[in-house]
């Protein structure tokens, strides 16, 4: 059964089979008691299997919404499944035992090591004490953490907390990860370390898994979906393959001599004039075919020589999300 | 240069572990074993027991032993008989038991939010009646246990050495037992609604002395100035001494039965109420 996806300002992104949807929400709302205005507003979305990229700016939401699909917020309106399961209904506990949750703060017990801790958060999930200290011994070789998981956590360093968070959201194989700011304090090679870790964990455990992050560095390299949230709404949705070509329509025009002002004003008709420079037109073309320029420059008596399509970067498609009324 | 594993092994089995409250109280078990702070209290402890249970004794010698006759009208003067007896037995140092429990008890919850776990716990299984019902019980488990010896091992010794005509009643566990669960209760929700309060332990402990010591104080001032006995019942830990006094029924008990009844009910009730709002989720998150 096809799902309709989501919008992108209006377009239509994709369809994803109801089988493989992590996680669908419809009209989501939810509001902080001390705030007036809601921190998430009418949210609908749904995304499948995979690694999701949760991107906006500081405030935008991406956490308000993660506490939500934890049930740790109840919604004031709206509805939503996560695994196929309702958000804060009876079954809301048990869900929670397949998920796993690395939150942006540092959360560790202090006073307690590494493997003490992960075997805690394990039996939390509903492992046996057995179980739960082999797979705290597992997961923790896993992450990395080998001999200095009998430490207490206080002396780590930032790199070696975060994978004590890792690993205490992975110590009961969950379906689906919940990953906040997972990079957060680490340096570039501490950050590929941990980005390495996310895309193992999805191709070898299957784990689908929520990123979010501020960093679009981050996203860009893992994710194979993206969310773009801002002021609690969702800006922009969708796999990043399709995002890119949805709002993607950029290309430079070259002609050979410079345009006149008829002319100029007729290049509305190929889309949304960005920036003109030195005879170098860049557009937002209607129509996502660049052949239509060639057609449109002979019928108008232009000679176009050339057209380069502008492959955005992501933090390109951010801010033209964020900000669509300026094309930046 | 960290060495990863090749890949994870299978996952292992869920829902087969203890419940979440049971696992909850488990690890502050190790964390209060790792805090080191038994030696002291368990001397102290063990000391007040010795001597509780070396009074079975000289009880004995001086109701059996010919030499102690002129002796033993003197030794009614000093050592409290009958139901006073029995109440006293669980009197090991109040002050040092409720010391002690605003040393533990007032990092149980404090700790938690200075960690900022609690949210981490709220997004497992975890339910926040869970993470109540662990904190209070592990808060009320330690003075129970504490007073545990104190209730059952003079009763033994007396058992042993005088049979049923022994100056431990044979019925005391049955009483004690009742009135220890009801102080240790007040105690455990005393420390845990102060302890949900604080931001850090030692705040917590703190917290704890505060509301104990405050409680007590403000008693005796509205006790002094209106001549309401009653009052008393405000105070914790007159209220976890009169327990086992109103169960061995005690002549003139610091506390009369109903004040004791509200007083406790109060106070449970209004400490349980607030680790409940401090520590729900949403309080948690934001």
């Amino acid at each position: 059964m096809a799902y309709s996806l989501s919008h992108i300002e209006g377009h239509t992104v994709a369809a994803f089979n109801l089988e493989l949807i992590l996680i669908a929400f419809e009209n989501l709302e939810v509001r902080y008691a001390a705030s007036a205005a809601p921190a998430l507003k009418g949210l609908t979305l749904s995304l499948e299997r995979g690694i999701v990229g949760l991107l906006g700016p500081n405030g935008a939401g991406k956490s308000t919404l993660l506490k939500t699909l934890l049930g740790l917020l109840t919604p004031s309106r709206g509805s939503g499944t996560v695994l196929g399961v309702a958000l804060n209904g009876p079954e809301a506990a048990r869900l929670r035992a397949r998920i796993g949750y690395m939150p942006e703060y540092d959360a560790l017990i202090e006073d307690a090591s590494a493997y003490e801790q992960v075997a805690f958060w394990g039996e939390l999930s509903g492992l046996a004490p057995e179980s739960a200290r082999d797979r705290a011994h597992e997961v923790l070789y896993f992450v990395g953490l080998d001999e200095s998981r009998y430490r207490p956590v206080s002396g780590y360093s930032t790199g070696m907390r975060q994978r004590v968070k890792l690993a205490q959201a992975l110590v009961h194989s969950p379906e689906l990860i919940f990953l906040d700011e997972p990079t957060n304090g680490l340096d570039p090679d501490g950050r590929r370390r941990m980005l390495d870790l996310v895309l193992r964990v999805h191709a070898e455990q299957g784990t689908g898994v929520i990123l979010a992050s501020h960093l679009l560095g981050d996203v860009e390299r893992v994710a194979d979906q993206l969310v773009i949230l801002d002021q609690g709404q969702i800006k922009a949705a969708g796999s990043m393959a399709g995002l890119r070509k949805a709002l993607a329509k950029r290309v430079e025009l070259r002609f050979l001599d410079p345009l006149d002002v008829t002319q100029e004003a007729a290049l509305a008709e190929l889309g949304t004039v960005l920036e003109a420079r030195n005879g170098l037109y860049d557009l937002e073309l209607t129509e996502a075919d660049p052949g239509g320029a060639f057609r449109w420059a002979e019928g108008r008596g232009a000679t176009l020589v050339q057209v380069t399509p502008r492959h955005d970067r992501l933090d390109e498609v951010l801010l033209r999300a964020l900000h669509p009324q300026t094309g930046a | 240069m960290p060495i990863y594993a090749p890949t994870l092994p299978p996952a292992p089995e869920l829902h087969q572990g203890h419940p979440p409250a049971l696992v909850l109280m488990r690890f502050d078990l190790t964390r209060l074993w790792r805090q080191k702070i038994g030696r002291f209290f368990g001397f102290t402890f063990l000391l007040v027991l010795l001597w509780k249970v070396a009074r079975i004794y000289i009880d004995h010698l001086l109701q059996t032993n010919q030499a102690f006759k002129p002796m033993q009208d003197f030794a009614k003067t000093i050592l409290t008989q009958g139901a006073d007896f029995q109440a006293d037995l669980l009197n090991p140092a109040s002050y040092l038991l409720w010391f002690l429990v605003a040393l533990v008890g007032g990092g149980l919850v404090a700790r938690d939010t200075l960690y900022r776990v609690r949210p981490l716990m709220y997004a497992h299984p975890v339910a926040p009646k869970d993470y109540l019902l662990a904190k209070l019980g592990f808060a009320s488990a330690l003075p129970f246990v504490i007073l545990l010896p104190f209730a059952l091992l003079p009763w033994l010794m007396s058992l042993l050495l005088a049979g049923l005509n022994g100056p431990v009643w044979a019925t005391a566990p049955l009483r004690l037992l009742p009135a220890m669960a009801i102080s240790s209760l007040l105690m455990g929700s005393l420390a845990v609604g102060a302890s949900s309060m604080a931001s850090t332990p030692r705040a917590g402990i703190g917290w704890v002395l505060g509301l104990v010591l405050g409680a007590g104080t403000l008693a005796s001032m509205i006790h002094g100035l209106t001549g309401i006995k009653a009052v008393d019942a405000l105070n914790p830990i007159m209220l976890a001494e009169t327990w086992p006094q109103l169960f061995v029924g005690v002549d003139h008990p610091m506390v009369a039965w109903l004040p004791a009844v509200l007083g406790t009910a109060f106070h449970i009730g209004l400490w349980t109420f607030v680790a409940a709002r401090r520590t729900r989720p949403s309080e948690v998150v934001i």
